[in-house]
C-alpha cells in the first residue's frame, strides 16, 4: 500500500490557519492601488509630454510592426517519455480494414506521430472513397459525446437508460430491432446474437444504401445461396454487363484489378468488353462496344439473349455480343445490376447455359458483402407504423435518407418507444432518435470482417477516439450487460495465430465448398418493350457512393470522371433529348458552365429547379441521377448540395423545364481532343500486327534529312546516365478513369480544398488530374473528305458524339527534362534535379505564374489565395481536427506562390535513405509515388529507368511508350502507353 | 526674273518673338489653374484613388481577387504592361531618333512625349510587381547579394531581361528628360522673384542646377543631349523587343514567334505616337498652345501612324500565313481560335482598330484635322490594348490540350487597376503640365529665327 505524502509551504498551512484559504482566494497579496494612481492629481501634470507620447507611440508602433514581420514560431514539444514504437518523422504502417457498410477494403494504414494520415491497399485495392476515409476521421462534425433527446449526456447516463428500457421492453415482451447495414464482421454477428439471446424478441435486419437484394434473392432461388457470387473477371475474355458499375461502385473494389488482368494486350489477348447501359458509367466509357438502351428495355433484351442462347435470332443491338458469349462458353461473363430478383435469376440462368459458373464466377465460395434484405426491411418499416417494435438500434445506416420511402419510415419511427442510433454523425435518422450513441470510425476501432468464403481481415485502431464516442460492438457488449471489451472478444475469437493475423490484416481459411442446388429450370422471361416517356435512373458517382462521404471536402472536390463536375449532382441528359426540351448548356464569359433547370417529377416525387447537365453517352430518353447528395444533416461541407436521388427511385419521369440558370462547377470544360494526338489509340488487331501501331514515329524535315523530334534539339541534354532517374509511365489501355490516384495524391502532398466558387473559376488544385475526352463525329479524315473548311471543321469537333468513346489520361507534371517552366522563372525557383524530376522551391518563389503559362500540360497550381487557416476556404485546412491529416513531410503551401506534382520527392527521398542504410539498391516495389500506389489497375509504374529490374526501364522501350506533346521535344519524365481497344 | 527658293511653312504659328515664347510656356506654372484643369484633375485623382484601394485589396487577399485561372494565368496585369511600355516608346522615338534625324518639329511636342514616357513607364512598371503573388519578395528578381546561399537570379529567363530592359530604359529616359528641363528651369527661376514667390524661386533654382546660359553650358548641353540621344535611340528598338520576347521565347502557340520583336517596336510606336496625340491635342486647348502645336505637328505625326500602322497590319497578316503555312495544326488553330473563337470581338476590334482606322490618313482632310485625329488617335488607343489581350489571352486560354482549356472575364478589381492606372497617368500628366514647361522653349526659339518668312515680310 502507497501512503499519500503531502506537503506543506509553511507551519501555517499544516495548522490549518485560515489565513491560508484566505490568501488563498486572493489572486493578489495586497490590494492594487488603482484609485491611488488614477486620483493623482499630478498625473495629468506629470513630465511625459504630448511629444513624448508620440515619440513613445511611434516606437511602439515600429517595435509592434518589427515585431510582427517576424515568422511566428510554433514549437513542437517533445515527447517526455517516448512511447517504443514512435520515431519522430518514421511512419509507422498497420494492416487494418475499412468498411462503412458500402464500400469493403484491406488496407494499409500510414500512421505519422500517432496520426494516421493516408490509406494505402494491403490485399484489395481501394478505391477513392477508402482513400478519403482518413479525412473523414478527423471530420470537426462528428459527434463529441453520447446524446439524450438532443443534447450532449454520458455513457452512464445513456447505458443506464438504455438497458433499463431495453429490461423493460423485454420483460413486457416487446419487440426489440437492429437495423445494420450488411454485417461481414463475424464477431459482430455473434454479438448480436448474444444480445437477442438477453433479450429475445430481437430482429436483426440488414440493408445496404444501394440494394443488391435482388441480387441475393435471386441467388437464394437458383441456388439456394443467398450470397453474392465470386467474380473472376480475369479469367473471361467477353464481359458484357447490362448496368453493371463494376469498376466504379457495383459491389467489389476489386474487379478493376482482375479487370486491367483480363486486358493486358501484351500477350495479344484482351477481354471484349460490352456495355448495355443507359446512364454511361465509369465502367460503360471503359468498354469495347458500348449499347445505348432504356432501362425498361433492359429485362427484355436479356430474356432475347437467353433465347438467343438457345439457339433463337437475337435483337439487331446485341447478336455481335450474343454470338461472342456463344463462342466463349466457359469464358465469359454476365453481370447485371438490376434489383429485380426475377431479372437476375434470368442472368442466372445465362450464365449457366454459358457454362460460366466455377469458372468465372461461383457461388461455392461466394461474397458476404451485401447482405440486405428488401423484404425485411418493408415488414419492419410496416410493424413500426403498426406499433409492433417497441425498440430500434441503427448501425451504420441511415434510413432516414437512403431509403426510398424514407418517410413511411419516419413516420414509423415516431412509433418506437427506444430510438438509439450508433451514428458517428447527427444525420438524418440519428436527429430522430432519443439517443445517440456515437460509434468509432473504423481507424479508432477494432474489428474483423468475413468479405468472401474463408477470407478473414481485421480491423484494428491506429490512434485513441478523438471524441468521447464508443464503438457500437462495446456499446452492444455494454447493453448486453457483459463486463467483457470488445477488443477481448475479438481476440477470443480470432484467438489462434492472432498476432500474425494482426500484423498481416488479413488471413485465409480452407473451407469446404458450399454445396449448391440444382439451378431452377424455370427460366423467367420479359418482353421486349418500347417506351416513349422519359424514363428515369438513379446512378453513382464515384466520388460520393451512397452520400455516408458526403461531408468529406476531398470528395466533394473530386471530379466526376464523366462529367468532370464536382459539389454537385444534377440530371444528365443527351444532346438530343435536351434539344428536344429545349435546354442547354454553356459557358459563361469566364468560361464556367451554366444550365438550364428542371422539374423533375418520378414516382410521385417532385423536384423543382433541378439542374441538367448534358452528358455524351446518356441514352436519348433517359435522364439520371446520382445518389449521395441533397444530405441535410451530413455536416457543414456536406449539407445542401443537390438532390437526394433515393428519394425519387427508378422510373418513369415527368420533365417540366423551368426559367433560371443552375452554375456547375466543372473542372474541364472541353470534352474532345480536337483532332489532336493526345492519347494515342490503336485496335487489338492492329496492335498485334504491328506494336507501334498508333504510335508512329512522326519526322521532321530538318537540313539534314528528316528526324525525329527528340532528335532536332537546340539544347544539351541533361546527363542521366549515371545515379537514379525517376520516370513512370501510364499505361492508357489499364488505366479507367476511377481518380483513386487522385485522392491518394490529395492526402500525401496536401492539396488543399478550394470549393465550388473556386472551381467555378477554374481554379482548382489538383496536383493530377484525370483528364477525360470524348469522341467527336468529326475528324479530320472526314474534313479532308467531305472538303469541310477548316473552321467548320474545329467547330464541329468540339461536339462529342451521342454515343462517344471515352478516353482517360492521368495528367500530372511531366517532369519534362528540357522543361519550358525552367527556362522562365526569373528567379530560379523551378529547376531540374539530376534525377530527372522538376523541382519547385516555395520560398523562392514569387509568384510571377510565367512558368504556368508555359507549361504546355497546364499542370501547374498558383495559390491564388491562402487556402489554409484562412475562413474563407472553411474546408479541412481551416479547421484543428482536419490540420491533422496533413503530411508532415509536405509543406502547407502559402498564398502566391505555384505548386505541382512533385513526383513523391519526399517518399523518393525515404526509400533513397533506406536503401543507403541497407546498403542496397532502390528495389522496384519499393520505388512508388501516392499514385502508383493507389492504381488498381497497375496503370501507373514508377521507378528508376536507369535500374534494368525495374519494370519502367523496360516499358520506357516498348512499342506503344510515346510522350505527351512529343513535338515540342520537351523530354518528359512522364511517358503514356497507347490506349488499345478491342474493336474491329 | 527672280526665282524664290521654297520656304518652309513656320513651326512656330502667329509671329512669336523670344519674349511671347517665355510667357506662353511660363504662363500654365505661374498663373491659377483653370475650371477644367480642376475636374480633370480630380477626375483622374480619384481614379488614381480606386485603383490604389484595388492594389491594396490584391496585395491583400491574394491575385485570385483577380480574373485569372490556372489556364489563363496572365491577362489585363500584362495587356495593361505591355500597353503602357509601349506608349512610352513615342516619347524617345520622337526625342532621341528625330533628335538625330534633325527634325525640328518635333521640338514643340518631345517634353510632353518624353514626359509621357516617364509617366508611362511608371504605370508599366507597376504591374510586373503587383502582378507578383508575392509582391513583397519582389527584391528577388534583382541579382543582389544575398544570404540565401548561392541563390542567383535566373539569367534565361525573359521576364529578368525586362527587369534590366525597362529599368534601364527608364533611368535614360528621365536623365535624357531631365537634361532637357535644365534650361527651361532656369527660366522658370529667373522669372520668379525671391520677394513674391520665395518656394518657387528655391525650387527652380534647385532644380535647374545652376544653369547660367553661358556658352560653355549649351555646349555641353548639346553635347550630352547627343550622346543621350545615342544611347536612347537603341532602347526605342530593345525595350519593345525584350518585352515581345516574354511571347516569343516561350512554347505557347500565338507566343512562340519570331517576328514578335520588331512587331511589338512598330506595335509601340504606332500606339505611342497615338497617345501623344490624345494627350496634346487636349493640352494645346487646356493650357493654350495652339500656336505651338500645329497642325502640321499633327500631319507628321498622322504620316508616322499610318506607316507604323500598315506596318503592324501587314505584321498580323504575316503572322496568318506563317501559321498555315507552318502546317503546325496547334499554330493554325491558334489563329483559327482568335479569329472565330469566343474572342473574335476581340480580333476584330484589333484588327479594325489598328489595321483599317489608320488607313483613312490616307486622305488629307482627315489627317490634317483635329477632330478626326483625336477620335481615331483614341481608336488606336483602343485598338493597341486590344492586340496584347488579344495575344495573351486567346493564346493561353485554348493550348496544347483541350482538357485545360478555359476563359477569362475580368473581376471589378482588374478593371479597378486598370483605370486606376490610368488615373495616375493623368494624375501626373496633370500636375506635370502646372509645374514644368511644357514645351522644351529654350529649344524652339532656335527655330524662331530660321523662318525665312520672318525676313520676308518685314521686307
Amino acid at each position: 500500500m502507497t501512503k499519500a505524502k503531502k506537503y506543506w509551504k509553511g507551519l501555517a498551512e499544516l495548522n490549518n490557519d485560515p489565513i491560508v484559504e484566505k490568501l488563498r482566494q486572493n489572486e493578489f497579496m495586497e490590494e492594487i492601488p488603482v484609485d491611488e494612481f488614477l486620483g493623482d492629481k499630478d498625473l495629468s501634470s506629470s513630465s511625459t509630454s504630448r511629444r513624448d507620447f508620440l515619440k513613445f507611440l511611434g516606437f511602439t508602433t515600429a517595435a509592434a510592426t518589427l515585431a510582427a514581420c517576424e515568422t511566428p514560431i510554433n514549437k513542437a514539444i517533445p515527447y517526455v517519455v517516448k512511447p517504443e514504437e514512435i520515431t519522430p518523422g518514421i511512419a509507422n504502417y498497420y494492416a487494418s480494414t475499412i468498411y462503412d457498410g458500402h464500400d469493403f477494403a484491406s488496407v494499409l494504414v500510414k500512421t505519422r506521430e500517432g496520426r494516421p494520415i493516408k490509406i494505402d491497399p494491403n490485399k484489395t485495392a481501394v478505391n477513392a472513397r477508402i482513400q478519403s476515409s482518413v479525412l473523414s476521421l478527423y471530420d470537426s462534425s462528428r459527434l463529441r459525446n453520447p446524446m439524450k433527446d438532443g443534447v450532449d449526456s454520458d455513457w452512464e447516463t445513456v447505458d443506464a437508460d438504455i438497458t433499463s428500457k431495453l429490461n423493460e421492453i423485454a420483460a413486457n415482451g416487446g419487440n426489440i430491432a437492429i437495423l445494420s447495414s450488411t454485417i461481414i464482421s463475424p464477431t459482430t454477428e455473434k454479438l448480436i446474437a448474444d444480445f437477442s439471446a438477453k433479450y429475445g424478441n430481437v430482429k436483426h435486419i440488414q440493408m445496404d444504401a444501394v440494394s443488391y437484394s435482388g441480387m441475393l434473392d435471386a441467388n437464394e432461388a437458383s441456388f439456394g445461396v443467398r450470397a453474392l457470387p465470386t467474380y473472376n473477371f480475369d479469367k473471361a475474355e467477353v464481359i458484357v454487363s447490362f448496368g453493371a458499375d463494376f469498376l466504379g461502385n457495383w459491389l467489389n473494389t476489386d474487379y478493376a484489378t482482375q479487370y486491367a488482368a483480363a486486358r493486358n494486350p501484351k500477350n495479344g489477348k484482351m477481354a471484349k468488353h460490352y456495355q448495355v447501359e443507359s446512364t454511361l458509367s465509369l465502367t460503360g466509357s471503359n468498354a469495347d462496344d458500348r449499347i445505348q438502351i432504356k432501362p425498361s428495355e433492359q429485362a427484355g433484351l436479356l430474356s432475347n439473349l437467353y433465347n438467343a442462347l438457345n439457339g433463337s435470332t437475337a435483337d439487331s443491338r446485341i447478336a455481335k455480343l450474343a454470338n461472342d458469349l456463344l463462342n466463349n462458353k466457359g469464358k465469359s461473363l454476365v453481370v447485371c445490376n438490376s434489383n429485380e430478383p426475377q431479372v437476375q435469376t434470368l442472368v442466372n440462368a445465362i450464365n449457366n447455359i454459358l457454362g460460366n459458373y466455377e469458372n468465372t464466377l461461383t457461388l461455392s465460395s461466394p461474397s458476404y458483402l451485401k447482405k440486405g434484405n428488401d423484404t425485411d426491411v418493408a415488414t419492419l418499416i410496416s410493424d413500426m407504423n403498426a406499433g409492433n417494435i417497441d425498440a430500434l438500434i441503427t448501425y451504420n445506416v441511415n434510413p432516414s435518407y437512403t431509403l426510398a420511402n424514407a418517410d413511411e419510415f419516419n413516420t414509423g419511427l415516431a412509433k418506437v418507444g427506444l430510438k438509439v442510433s450508433t451514428s458517428l454523425y447527427m444525420d438524418e435518422t440519428a436527429t430522430k432518435m432519443d439517443y445517440v450513441c456515437p460509434d468509432n470510425h473504423n481507424l479508432e476501432s477494432w474489428g474483423d470482417a468475413n468479405p468472401s468464403h474463408g477470407t478473414y481481415t481485421l480491423m484494428q485502431p491506429t490512434i485513441n477516439p478523438l471524441f468521447n464516442g464508443r464503438q457500437f460492438q462495446d456499446s452492444l457488449l455494454s447493453w448486453s450487460g457483459s463486463d467483457t471489451k470488445y477488443y477481448d472478444y475479438l481476440k477470443n475469437y480470432h484467438s489462434d495465430n492472432w498476432e500474425q493475423k494482426l500484423h498481416d490484416g488479413y488471413s485465409s481459411e480452407v473451407k469446404s465448398a458450399i454445396i449448391l442446388k440444382k439451378i431452377n429450370a424455370v427460366t423467367p422471361s420479359f418482353k421486349l418493350v418500347k417506351s416513349d416517356a422519359i424514363e428515369f435512373e438513379i446512378s453513382e458517382k464515384i466520388s460520393m457512393g451512397d452520400g455516408s462521404g458526403a461531408n468529406n471536402p476531398w470528395l466533394q472536390e473530386l471530379p466526376d470522371p464523366l462529367s468532370r463536375a464536382c459539389w454537385d449532382n444534377y440530371l444528365t441528359m443527351s444532346a438530343s433529348t435536351a434539344r428536344d426540351l429545349g435546354i442547354t448548356n454553356w459557358n459563361i464569359s469566364n468560361g464556367a458552365l451554366n444550365g438550364n433547370m428542371v422539374n423533375i417529377t418520378v414516382n410521385g416525387t417532385t423536384y423543382n429547379n433541378v439542374p441538367v447537365m448534358i452528358q455524351p453517352g446518356q441514352a436519348v430518353g433517359t435522364v439520371a441521377m446520382a445518389v449521395g447528395y441533397g444530405r441535410t444533416a451530413a455536416g457543414k461541407c456536406g449539407d445542401g448540395i443537390g438532390f437526394n436521388a433515393f428519394a425519387l427511385g427508378n422510373g418513369e419521369a415527368i420533365i417540366e423545364v423551368v426559367g433560371g440558370e443552375y452554375e456547375f462547377a466543372a473542372t474541364q470544360l472541353h470534352h474532345t481532343m480536337m483532332g489532336r494526338d493526345i492519347v494515342k489509340e490503336t485496335t487489338l488487331a492492329d496492335f498485334i500486327n504491328d506494336p507501334t501501331s498508333g504510335n508512329e514515329t512522326v519526322l521532321y524535315a530538318t537540313h539534314d534529312g528528316n528526324k525525329p523530334a527528340d532528335q532536332v534539339t537546340l539544347w544539351d541534354e541533361f546527363d542521366h546516365s549515371t545515379g537514379h532517374f525517376w520516370n513512370m509511365s501510364i499505361d492508357l489501355t489499364s488505366c479507367i478513369g476511377c481518380a483513386a490516384c487522385v485522392i491518394s495524391c490529395h492526402a500525401e502532398n496536401n492539396v488543399p480544398v478550394v470549393g465550388k466558387e473556386e472551381v467555378r473559376k477554374s481554379r482548382d488544385m489538383h496536383w493530377l488530374r484525370i483528364d477525360r475526352y470524348f469522341s467527336s463525329d468529326m475528324t479530320k479524315e472526314l474534313s479532308a473528305e467531305e472538303k469541310i473548311s477548316a473552321i467548320d471543321m474545329y467547330a464541329e469537333m468540339e461536339e462529342p458524339s451521342a454515343n462517344p468513346e471515352t478516353v482517360y489520361q492521368p495528367v500530372m507534371c511531366q517532369h519534362c527534362n528540357h522543361a519550358p517552366c525552367e527556362t522562365v522563372c526569373p528567379v530560379a525557383a523551378t529547376s531540374h534535379s539530376a534525377e530527372g524530376q522538376n523541382h519547385m522551391a516555395y520560398n523562392r518563389c514569387v509568384g510571377t505564374r510565367y512558368c504556368a503559362n508555359n507549361c504546355p500540360y497546364k499542370v501547374r497550381r498558383f495559390n491564388w489565395f491562402q487556402y489554409s487557416e484562412n475562413d474563407k476556404f472553411d474546408f479541412n485546412m481551416n479547421d484543428d481536427y482536419g490540420k491533422m491529416v496533413l503530411n508532415p513531410d509536405v509543406v502547407v503551401r502559402s498564398r502566391g506562390v505555384i505548386e505541382k506534382c512533385s513526383m513523391c520527392i519526399q517518399k523518393i527521398q525515404e526509400i533513397k535513405l533506406e536503401a543507403k542504410k541497407a546498403g542496397k539498391t532502390v528495389k522496384d516495389e519499393d520505388a512508388q509515388t501516392a499514385c502508383s500506389s493507389a492504381c488498381p489497375t497497375n496503370a501507373i509504374v514508377f521507378g528508376d529507368v536507369n535500374d534494368v529490374s525495374h519494370e519502367v526501364s523496360k516499358l520506357k522501350d516498348d512499342p506503344r511508350k510515346y510522350d505527351l506533346l512529343e513535338h515540342l521535344n520537351i523530354a518528359p519524365s512522364v511517358f503514356y502507353q497507347t490506349k488499345i481497344r478491342n474493336k474491329a | 526674273m527672280q526665282k524664290e527658293a521654297e520656304i518652309r511653312d513656320p513651326l512656330i504659328l502667329g509671329k512669336k518673338s523670344y519674349h511671347d515664347i517665355t510667357k506662353d510656356i511660363a504662363r500654365p506654372v505661374e498663373g491659377k489653374a483653370n475650371k477644367y484643369w480642376w475636374i480633370l484633375f480630380s477626375l483622374s485623382f480619384g481614379l488614381f484613388l480606386w485603383g490604389v484601394l484595388s492594389m491594396a485589396y490584391t496585395v491583400g487577399t491574394g491575385i485570385g481577387a483577380w480574373g485569372l485561372n490556372k489556364t489563363v494565368n496572365w491577362a489585363w496585369d500584362i495587356t495593361n504592361f505591355v500597353w503602357w511600355i509601349g506608349i512610352g516608346h513615342a516619347g524617345t522615338l520622337i526625342s532621341a531618333v528625330l533628335l538625330l534625324f534633325r527634325q525640328k518639329w518635333r521640338m514643340s511636342i518631345n517634353r510632353s512625349a518624353e514626359a509621357m514616357t516617364i509617366f508611362g513607364v511608371l504605370q508599366a512598371s507597376l504591374f510586373p510587381i503587383i502582378h507578383m503573388g508575392r509582391p513583397w519578395l519582389a527584391y528577388y528578381v534583382f541579382p543582389i547579394p544575398n544570404q540565401f546561399g548561392s541563390l542567383w537570379v535566373n539569367f534565361n529567363s525573359p521576364l529578368l531581361w525586362d527587369v534590366f530592359a525597362i529599368s534601364t530604359y527608364f533611368s535614360v529616359s528621365l536623365v535624357f528628360w531631365y537634361i532637357g528641363l535644365i534650361p527651361d528651369f532656369a527660366m522658370l527661376r529667373d522669372r520668379f522673384s525671391e520677394k513674391t514667390a520665395p518656394m518657387k524661386k528655391k525650387l527652380y533654382s534647385f532644380l535647374s542646377f545652376g544653369w547660367s546660359g553661358k556658352a560653355k553650358h549649351w555646349q555641353r548641353f548639346e553635347e550630352v543631349s547627343l550622346v543621350l540621344a545615342g544611347l536612347a535611340t537603341p532602347l526605342v528598338f530593345s525595350v519593345h523587343s525584350i518585352v515581345s520576347m516574354d511571347f516569343a521565347t516561350s512554347v505557347i502557340p500565338g507566343w512562340h514567334t519570331t517576328i514578335f520583336p520588331p512587331y511589338f517596336v512598330l506595335g509601340a510606336l504606332f500606339s505611342g505616337f497615338a497617345m501623344v496625340e490624345t494627350l496634346l491635342i487636349i493640352m494645346r486647348k487646356v493650357v493654350s498652345l495652339e500656336s505651338y502645336i500645329t497642325i502640321k505637328h499633327i500631319e507628321y505625326m498622322n504620316i508616322i501612324i499610318l506607316l507604323t500602322g500598315s506596318l503592324v497590319g501587314t505584321a498580323y497578316i504575316t503572322e496568318l500565313f506563317m501559321s498555315w503555312y507552318s502546317g503546325v495544326e496547334f499554330e493554325q488553330y491558334a489563329f483559327i481560335n482568335r479569329a472565330t473563337g469566343p474572342y473574335w470581338w476581340a480580333y476584330m476590334i484589333m484588327m479594325s482598330c489598328n489595321v483599317l482606322t489608320p488607313q483613312l490618313y490616307w486622305f488629307k482632310k482627315i489627317r490634317t484635322s483635329f477632330v478626326a485625329t483625336f477620335i481615331l488617335s483614341i481608336f488606336v488607343n483602343i485598338g493597341m490594348w486590344f492586340e496584347r489581350f488579344v495575344i495573351i489571352v486567346t493564346s493561353l486560354h485554348r493550348d496544347f490540350l483541350p482538357s485545360s482549356w478555359s476563359m477569362f472575364s475580368p473581376s471589378f478589381i482588374d478593371i479597378g487597376i486598370y483605370l486606376g492606372t490610368i488615373g495616375f497617368f493623368f494624375t501626373l500628366f496633370l500636375l506635370y503640365a502646372r509645374t514644368f514647361p511644357v514645351i522644351a522653349q529654350a529649344e524652339l526659339k532656335t527655330i524662331v529665327k530660321s523662318s525665312g518668312s520672318e525676313y520676308k515680310n518685314k521686307k
